[in-house]
C-alpha cells in the first residue's frame, strides 16, 4: 500500500431540515484496500456513500480524491474523478441488453456518424465482462432475463468500466449491501471479483449487515452509530463480539423512552397471526399481540419484517396463513378493509405515503375517519376543524392554523399529524413503521410519551423501531426476524431489558 | 431422479443435495409440478430461493407476453383464410397492402412517443393540415396554385416543425402530453378547417394520379413509401444512441437521466418523429384520395394505437418497437379487412375497435403489485 | 347564509385561494373584457338568456369531469356519452315521455360503472379506457340515430318545451344546472365521497394507506362524470328539440377548457365546482364574444386550443423538478 491515501473525507456532515444524519465523518481509503462500513439501520452509512458517489450533497465538509479536492454533487462528476457506486435498487434498464446497459450514455465510441455498430459495442462489452471474470453472462442478453445476482454483477462491471477508464485502475468503488440478493456461492464469486479489483490497485468501500462477510473480505472497518463514527478497526484484529459492542453502545436511556410508563400487557390477544407467509419474502410467521402491548419487530433489510407489517395493515396480500382480530378470523384485501377491522398504520415514508401535502392539516387528520365529524352523512367542516384543533392541542403540534397546508410543517410536526390521524381513526391496533424517522429530538420524546398513553388506554402497537435502542426501550416484547422467519423472542419488561448485543447477534 | 420420488416425500431428501444442484434442477421443473410440490411441503424453499423463483416466474410470463401477438397473427390469418376463401386471395392481399400504408406510417411515428410513455393526440390534426394545405398548393381545382415540388415540401416541413413546437411546449411548460397534444392537434386542425370553409379540393397533378396507381412487384407505391419510412425508423430505433435512449427513458426515466441522457431533448425528438410521420401520412393519404380536406386525418390515430397495443407496446413506455409495430398493424388490418368482407357495418366496426383494444390492453398490461393507473 | 361560511375557509376554497390560480384571473379578465369592452349589448336580458341556454347543458358535463380530474384521472368519453344520451332522448322522448330522462341518467351511471370498473379494478390507464369508450359510444350514437339528426315534430314539441321555458326570466334547464352545481358543491365539500376524491388525487398511496377505499371511490368518480355527461346530452336534446348524434364531438374540448380556465389543476387533488362554473361562463363568453365580433365560426377550434394551452400553462404546477410529467 502506498502512503498516499486515495480518498479522504474531512468533517463531512449531512443535515435534512433540523435532522442531523451525519456528523464529523473523517475517513481515509488507500488504494488496494477494502473498507467496510457497518452500523445499525439509519446510522448514516448509506447516506455517506451517497454523498461520496455524488447522489447527495454534503451539508458540510470536504472530500479529496487522488489528492485533489473534489465536491461531488453530481454522479457524472464523481464518475469522472474515478468514483463509482453500485446501488441497492437496480439502476439498470430492463429492456436493454447487458452491453447496451454497460455503455448507456457512452455509445459515441462505437458509432460511425450517428449509427452504432453493435458488433463493436458487443465486443467491448465482452471484454469488460471477461475482465471481471463474468464469462457466463452473455453481453447480448436482455437485463430483464437475468437473475438478480447476475444483474448485480453487470452493474458492478458497468461501474467498474466507467471509473477505471477515468482513473487508471485507482478507482474507488462503492457497494451498498451487494450480497442481499446473492446465494452463498454467488457471494463467493462476488468476493473473488472484489479481490481481483483490489489487487489491481482499486479501493472498495462496502456496506453490509452480514458481519461474517465483512470480516472475511475487508481490510479495515468503520463503525457508525447515530450519524457518527464510533470506531475504526483493523479487520485482522476484530471479531464479531468486538464489532457488536462498538455498533450498539451501552446506554439504553430509560428516561428517554419513558420506560416507567411501559404498560404490562393484558392476557387478551387482540391480534393472532398464524403461519403467515408471503412467497418470496417471509414464511410461517406466527405470533400474538396482546392488549396494551408494544411488540417490537426487529430485523435487518431483507428479513421480511417490513412485508409482515405491510400484510397486516392490508397494503400487500399474503400467500398463506390466518389472521384473527379480537378472536375473529379476518381477511382483508386493502388498507380500507384493515381499518374497518381495526388495524391502521403509520407509514415509513412520511413524504410519499403519509402526508397528503396539498390538503390542509384538518383534512389530513380526518382522512382516516370522515364519519366521525358527520351529521347525517354530511361532514361538518366546522367539526373537522374543531377536531383538528383538539389534536393540535393535545399532541402539541406546532402550526399556524389547522387550515394550513401540511407541506410546510417540520418533520416532527408532520409526524404528529399522522399520529393524530391514526388516533382519530379509533383503531385498537396500530402498526408503527419507523415512527420517529426524520423527527427531531424534542418531537421524538413527545411521540414516545404518546405511544405510552396509547397503550395505557388499551391500544396495542406493533412497532418497527427506527433504531434497536428505540425498539428495546419502547417494547414490552421483541420478535427478531431473519431471512424471512422469526428466529427469536425476547421479553422486555421495563426494569429488565435484554442486552442489545444479544438481539443483534440473532438479527445478523 | 432420486431426489423427487413422490409428492408426499419428506423434504429432507431434497435438503441434502448441494445447493447449486438443487437450484438448477428445480428451475427446470414444470411450474405446476413445483406448485404441487411446494404446497405439500411448506418448508421446501428458503426465502432467498422463493424470491429467485418469483423473478423467474415474472421472466416467464414476460416471454409469453412477447410471443403472444405473433402467435395471434398467425392464428388469425389461418382462421380467416379458412372461414372465407376470399380472404387470402391476391386481390384481397393487395387491398390490405394498400390500406396498410397510412396506418403503418402513423404507427411507426407514434411508437417512438409511446415508448417514452407519452401520447401524441395531434397526429390527426397534422395529417389533415398537411394533406389539405398541400392540395391547395399544388395543381388543384380550387385555385390557380401550381407550386409543384415546393407545394409538397412546404406543408410537410410545417408538419415536422409543428411536432417540434408541440414537443417543446410539453417539455418546457411541463404540461401533460395528453393535454398539450390534444390542444395543439385541435389548433392545427382548426387551421386546416379555416383553409377549407367550402368544399374539398381535388388534386389535378398528373404525377399524383400516376403514383396512386403505380406499383412495384405488385405492391402499391404508397405501401413502399410506408415500408421505407418504417425501415428508416427501425434503423434509428435499433442502431442509434437515440434509439437506446428512447427505450431507456421508457423503462426507467430516473436511471436514464442518471446515465447522462438528456431526457428533454430525446422527448422533443420523439414528438418530431411522430409529427413527421403524420405529415408523411397526410401526403400519402392525399395521393390515395386525390382530395384534400381537413378531415383527412380523422379516425386515423385510434386504429394505430390499437395496433400498437395489440402488437405488444405498452402505454406506460419501455415496451414496443419495430416488430411490435408491424405485427400489430398486420393484426389490425387483417381484422378490419375480415370484418369488411363479412359485411360488418362501418359504425359497428368502430364500436368493435374500442372493445377489442380494451381487451388487448387488459391482457397485455404488465401490472406491478401496486400499480397506480391514472 | 350557512353555505357562505362553508366556502370561506377550507383549503382551495377561500376567496384569496381562488385568486391564487392565474387562470382564474384570466377568466375574470376575459369575462369582464367581453362583457364591457367588446359589446355592451352583451348585458341585455335577451343575450344573457341565450347565453344561459348555452351554459346550461355544458355545466353538468364540466362538473362531472371535474370530479375525475380531482382524482387525477381523465375521461375522454364524455362527449360521446352525451351524444348517445342526446340521440336516445331526442328520438324517444315522444314515445316514452319524461321517463326517458330517468333512463338516460341510468345510462350515464352504467357507462360510468363500466369505465370505473375497468380503471379501478383492472388497473387499466384511464386514458386508454375512456378513449375506447369514446369510440364505442360515438359509433353507437351514429348507429342508433342512423346517421342523422331527428327533429321532434312541431306538434309534439310540447313535451320538451318546458325545458326552455322561462322561470324567473331564465330557462328552466339553467336552474336545473345550477341546482346540480350546488349538489356537486355539497358532494365536494361535505361528503366522504368528495373528500376522498381529493385525497386520492393529491396522494393516492397515502390516501389508500390511511384507509380510503380507493377502488370504490374511483368507480364512483367515473359514475359521476358519465352521469353528468348524460344529463348534458339530455339537456341538449331538450334545448335543440332534436337528437344530434354529433353533438358531443366538441364537448370534451369545451368541458376541459372550462375546467382549465377556472383554475383547476390537471394534476389532481384540488379544484372546485365554483371554479368550473366561472370557467364555463368564460368559455361561453369567448364563444359568444366571437359571434358578436363577427369572427368566422371556423376559428373556434384554433381559439379554444390556444386558450387551453394558455390556461394550463399559466397555472403554477405543484410538482417540482422531481415530478415526472408524462
Amino acid at each position: 500500500m502506498s502512503s498516499e491515501a486515495l480518498f479522504t473525507t474531512h468533517d463531512i456532515g449531512k443535515v435534512y431540515g433540523t435532522n442531523t444524519v451525519l456528523q464529523d465523518i473523517n475517513i481515509r481509503v488507500w488504494p488496494g484496500e477494502i473498507v467496510g462500513l457497518i452500523g445499525e439501520n439509519g446510522a448514516g452509512k448509506s447516506t455517506l456513500l451517497k454523498i461520496i458517489a455524488g447522489v447527495e450533497e454534503p451539508s458540510m465538509g470536504t472530500m479529496q480524491m487522488n489528492g485533489q479536492n473534489f465536491r461531488a454533487g453530481s454522479m457524472l462528476n464523481a464518475n469522472e474523478s474515478g468514483i463509482g457506486m453500485v446501488f441497492q435498487e437496480q439502476s439498470l434498464i430492463n429492456n436493454l441488453t447487458v452491453a447496451q446497459n454497460i455503455f448507456l450514455g457512452r455509445e459515441k465510441q462505437f458509432s460511425k456518424g450517428n449509427f452504432i455498430i453493435w458488433s463493436k459495442m458487443n465486443a467491448a462489452a465482452r471484454n469488460v465482462l471477461n475482465a471481471m471474470g463474468l464469462e457466463d453472462i452473455s453481453e447480448k442478453a436482455k437485463v430483464r432475463d437475468l437473475s438478480f445476482a447476475m444483474r448485480q454483477m453487470v452493474e458492478i462491471a458497468k461501474v467498474f468500466d466507467i471509473v477505471s477508464a477515468a482513473s487508471n485502475n485507482h478507482a474507488l468503488i462503492l457497494l451498498d449491501e451487494p450480497t442481499t440478493v446473492l446465494s452463498d456461492e454467488e457471494m463467493v464469486v462476488l468476493f473473488d471479483k472484489i479481490r481481483q479489483m483490489k489487487q489491481r490497485g482499486n479501493a472498495i468501500i462496502l456496506i453490509s449487515h452480514r458481519l461474517q462477510e465483512v470480516l472475511e473480505i475487508t481490510d479495515r472497518i468503520y463503525v457508525f452509530k447515530d450519524g457518527k463514527l464510533t470506531a475504526e478497526v483493523e479487520t485482522q484484529h476484530a471479531d464479531e463480539a468486538i464489532l457488536y459492542e462498538k455498533m450498539v453502545g451501552r446506554e439504553t436511556n430509560s428516561e428517554y423512552f419513558v420506560s416507567d410508563r411501559q404498560t404490562v400487557p393484558a392476557q387478551e390477544a387482540v391480534l393472532e397471526v398464524k403461519d403467515l407467509s408471503m412467497f418470496g419474502s417471509f414464511k410461517n410467521v406466527s405470533f400474538n399481540l396482546y392488549k396494551g402491548e408494544v411488540l417490537g419487530l426487529c430485523g435487518v433489510e431483507g428479513s421480511g419484517k417490513e412485508d409482515v407489517c405491510a400484510v397486516l395493515c392490508g397494503d400487500q396480500a399474503k400467500t398463506h396463513g390466518a389472521i384473527k382480530v379480537h378472536q375473529r378470523k379476518v381477511d382483508f384485501k386493502s388498507p380500507s378493509d384493515a381499518r374497518d377491522v381495526g388495524i391502521i398504520s403509520v407509514p415509513k415514508n412520511r413524504r410519499e405515503d403519509g402526508i397528503i401535502d396539498i390538503l390542509s392539516l384538518a383534512e389530513n387528520i380526518s382522512v382516516a375517519n370522515y364519519q366521525k365529524n358527520a351529521v347525517y352523512r354530511l361532514i361538518s367542516n366546522k367539526n373537522q376543524r374543531e377536531n383538528a384543533k383538539h389534536w393540535v392541542r393535545s399532541l402539541g403540534i406546532r402550526c399556524s392554523s389547522v387550515n394550513q397546508r401540511i407541506i410546510n410543517l417540520s418533520g416532527g410536526n408532520a409526524q404528529k399529524v399522522i399520529f393524530a390521524r391514526v388516533l382519530d381513526s379509533e383503531c385498537p391496533i396500530l402498526v408503527l413503521d419507523h415512527p420517529t424517522r426524520g423527527v427531531d429530538v424534542g418531537a421524538k420524546g413527545d411521540i414516545y410519551a404518546l405511544i405510552r398513553s396509547i397503550t395505557e388506554k388499551g391500544g396495542s402497537v406493533l412497532l418497527m423501531g427506527d433504531t434497536l435502542d428505540e425498539s428495546l426501550g419502547l417494547s414490552s416484547r421483541i420478535l427478531v426476524m431473519k431471512d424471512g422467519m422469526i428466529c427469536g423472542e425476547f421479553d422486555c419488561p421495563a426494569d429488565n431489558k435484554p442486552e442489545q448485543v444479544d438481539i443483534v447477534r440473532l438479527m445478523l | 431422479m432420486q431426489f423427487i420420488s413422490g409428492i408426499g416425500d419428506e423434504l429432507h431428501i431434497e435438503n441434502t443435495l448441494p445447493h447449486q444442484l438443487r437450484r438448477s434442477i428445480l428451475t427446470k421443473q414444470e411450474d405446476i409440478w413445483m406448485e404441487l410440490f411446494r404446497k405439500r411441503n411448506r418448508s421446501s424453499q428458503t426465502i432467498a430461493e422463493e424470491f429467485v423463483q418469483k423473478v423467474e416466474n415474472e421472466a416467464r410470463s414476460n416471454l409469453i407476453r412477447v410471443y403472444a401477438p405473433i402467435t395471434l397473427l398467425v392464428g388469425m390469418t389461418i382462421f380467416f383464410s379458412i372461414y372465407d376463401s376470399h380472404f387470402f386471395s391476391l386481390k384481397n392481399i393487395l387491398n390490405i397492402l394498400q390500406q396498410m400504408a397510412v396506418p403503418l406510417i402513423l404507427a411507426t411515428g407514434l411508437s417512438f412517443v409511446l415508448l417514452i410513455g407519452r401520447i401524441d393526440l395531434s397526429v390527426e390534426g397534422v395529417m389533415g393540415f398537411v394533406g389539405s394545405f398541400m392540395a391547395l398548393l399544388i395543381l388543384n381545382d380550387r385555385n390557380a396554385n401550381d407550386f409543384g415540388f415546393w407545394g409538397v415540401l412546404i406543408p410537410i416541413a410545417i408538419g415536422i416543425f409543428y411536432g417540434l413546437i408541440t414537443g417543446i411546449l410539453h417539455v418546457k411548460l411541463r404540461i401533460a402530453s395528453f393535454i398539450i397534444t390534444f390542444a395543439t392537434g385541435t389548433i392545427i386542425k382548426g387551421i386546416a378547417i379555416l383553409l377549407y370553409d367550402s368544399r374539398a379540393a381535388r388534386v389535378q397533378e398528373q404525377w399524383m394520379t400516376d403514383w396512386s396507381m403505380m406499383s412495384f412487384l405488385g405492391i402499391p407505391l404508397i405501401t413502399w413509401i410506408a415500408v421505407a419510412f418504417f425501415l428508416v425508423c427501425s434503423i434509428i430505433l435499433n442502431y442509434t444512441a437515440f434509439g437506446r435512449a428512447v427505450y431507456a427513458i421508457g423503462d426507467n426515466e430516473a436511471a436514464a437521466r442518471a446515465s447522462g441522457i438528456n431526457v428533454e431533448r430525446v422527448t422533443v425528438k420523439a414528438f418530431v418523429i411522430s409529427s413527421t410521420a403524420a405529415a408523411l401520412a397526410g401526403f400519402v393519404a392525399l395521393i390515395r384520395l386525390k382530395f384534400g380536406q381537413a378531415s383527412l386525418g380523422d379516425d386515423q390515430m385510434f386504429p394505430c394505437i390499437t395496433a400498437l397495443v395489440i402488437g405488444g407496446a405498452s402505454l406506460s413506455g419501455g415496451r414496443g418497437g419495430t416488430l411490435q409495430t408491424i405485427v400489430g398493424i398486420l393484426i389490425y388490418m387483417e381484422l378490419l379487412n375480415f370484418l369488411t368482407i363479412i359485411g360488418v357495418d362501418a359504425n359497428y366496426k368502430k364500436a368493435l375497435q374500442g372493445i377489442i383494444i380494451i381487451v388487448a390492453v387488459a391482457l397485455t398490461l404488465s401490472r406491478g403489485r401496486k400499480t397506480i393507473a391514472k | 347564509m350557512r353555505g357562505f361560511s362553508m366556502w370561506k375557509r377550507d383549503g382551495d376554497f377561500s376567496l384569496n385561494e381562488l385568486f391564487k390560480r392565474n387562470s382564474f384571473i384570466l377568466s375574470a379578465v376575459l369575462i369582464i373584457g367581453v362583457f364591457s369592452v367588446i359589446n355592451p349589448k352583451f348585458l341585455s336580458l335577451y343575450s344573457l338568456q341565450n347565453m344561459s341556454l348555452e351554459i346550461a347543458p355544458l355545466l353538468p358535463m364540466a362538473c362531472g369531469i371535474g370530479f375525475v380530474l380531482y382524482s387525477g384521472s381523465i375521461d375522454l368519453s364524455i362527449g360521446a356519452v352525451a351524444s348517445v344520451a342526446c340521440v336516445i332522448a331526442g328520438t324517444y322522448v315522444t314515445e316514452t315521455g319524461h321517463w326517458i330522462i330517468l333512463y338516460m341518467v341510468l345510462f350515464g351511471v352504467v357507462a360510468g360503472l363500466i369505465n370505473g370498473s375497468l380503471i379501478a379494478v383492472l388497473k387499466l390507464p384511464s386514458f386508454i379506457v375512456t378513449l375506447c369508450a369514446q369510440s364505442v359510444w360515438r359509433a353507437m350514437a351514429i348507429i342508433i340515430s342512423k346517421g342523422s339528426s331527428n327533429t321532434i315534430p312541431i306538434k309534439q314539441r310540447w313535451i320538451v318545451n318546458w325545458a326552455t321555458d322561462k322561470f324567473l326570466d331564465f330557462p328552466v334547464i339553467l336552474w336545473i344546472s345550477l341546482a346540480l352545481v350546488i349538489l356537486c358543491l355539497v358532494i365536494e365539500r361535505k361528503t366522504e365521497l368528495g373528500k376522498s376524491i381529493f385525497a386520492i388525487g393529491a396522494n393516492e398511496k397515502a390516501a389508500r394507506l390511511a384507509g380510503v377505499h380507493t377502488i370504490k371511490i374511483k368507480i364512483l368518480t367515473f359514475v359521476l362524470c358519465s352521469t353528468g355527461a348524460a344529463i348534458g346530452g339530455i339537456m341538449y336534446a331538450y334545448k335543440l328539440k332534436s337528437s344530434v348524434p354529433t353533438i358531443g364531438d366538441n364537448l370534451y374540448m369545451m368541458a376541459i377548457s372550462s375546467v382549465a380556465l377556472g383554475g383547476t389543476l390537471f394534476s389532481g387533488g384540488s379544484g372546485s365546482v365554483l371554479r368550473t362554473l366561472i370557467g364555463v361562463i368564460s368559455v361561453m363568453a369567448i364563444s359568444s364574444g366571437m359571434n358578436m365580433a363577427g369572427v368566422n365560426p371556423l376559428w373556434k377550434d384554433v381559439v379554444f386550443g390556444c386558450v387551453l394551452i394558455a390556461a394550463v400553462a399559466i397555472n403554477s404546477e405543484k410538482g417540482g423538478r422531481s415530478l415526472i410529467i408524462k
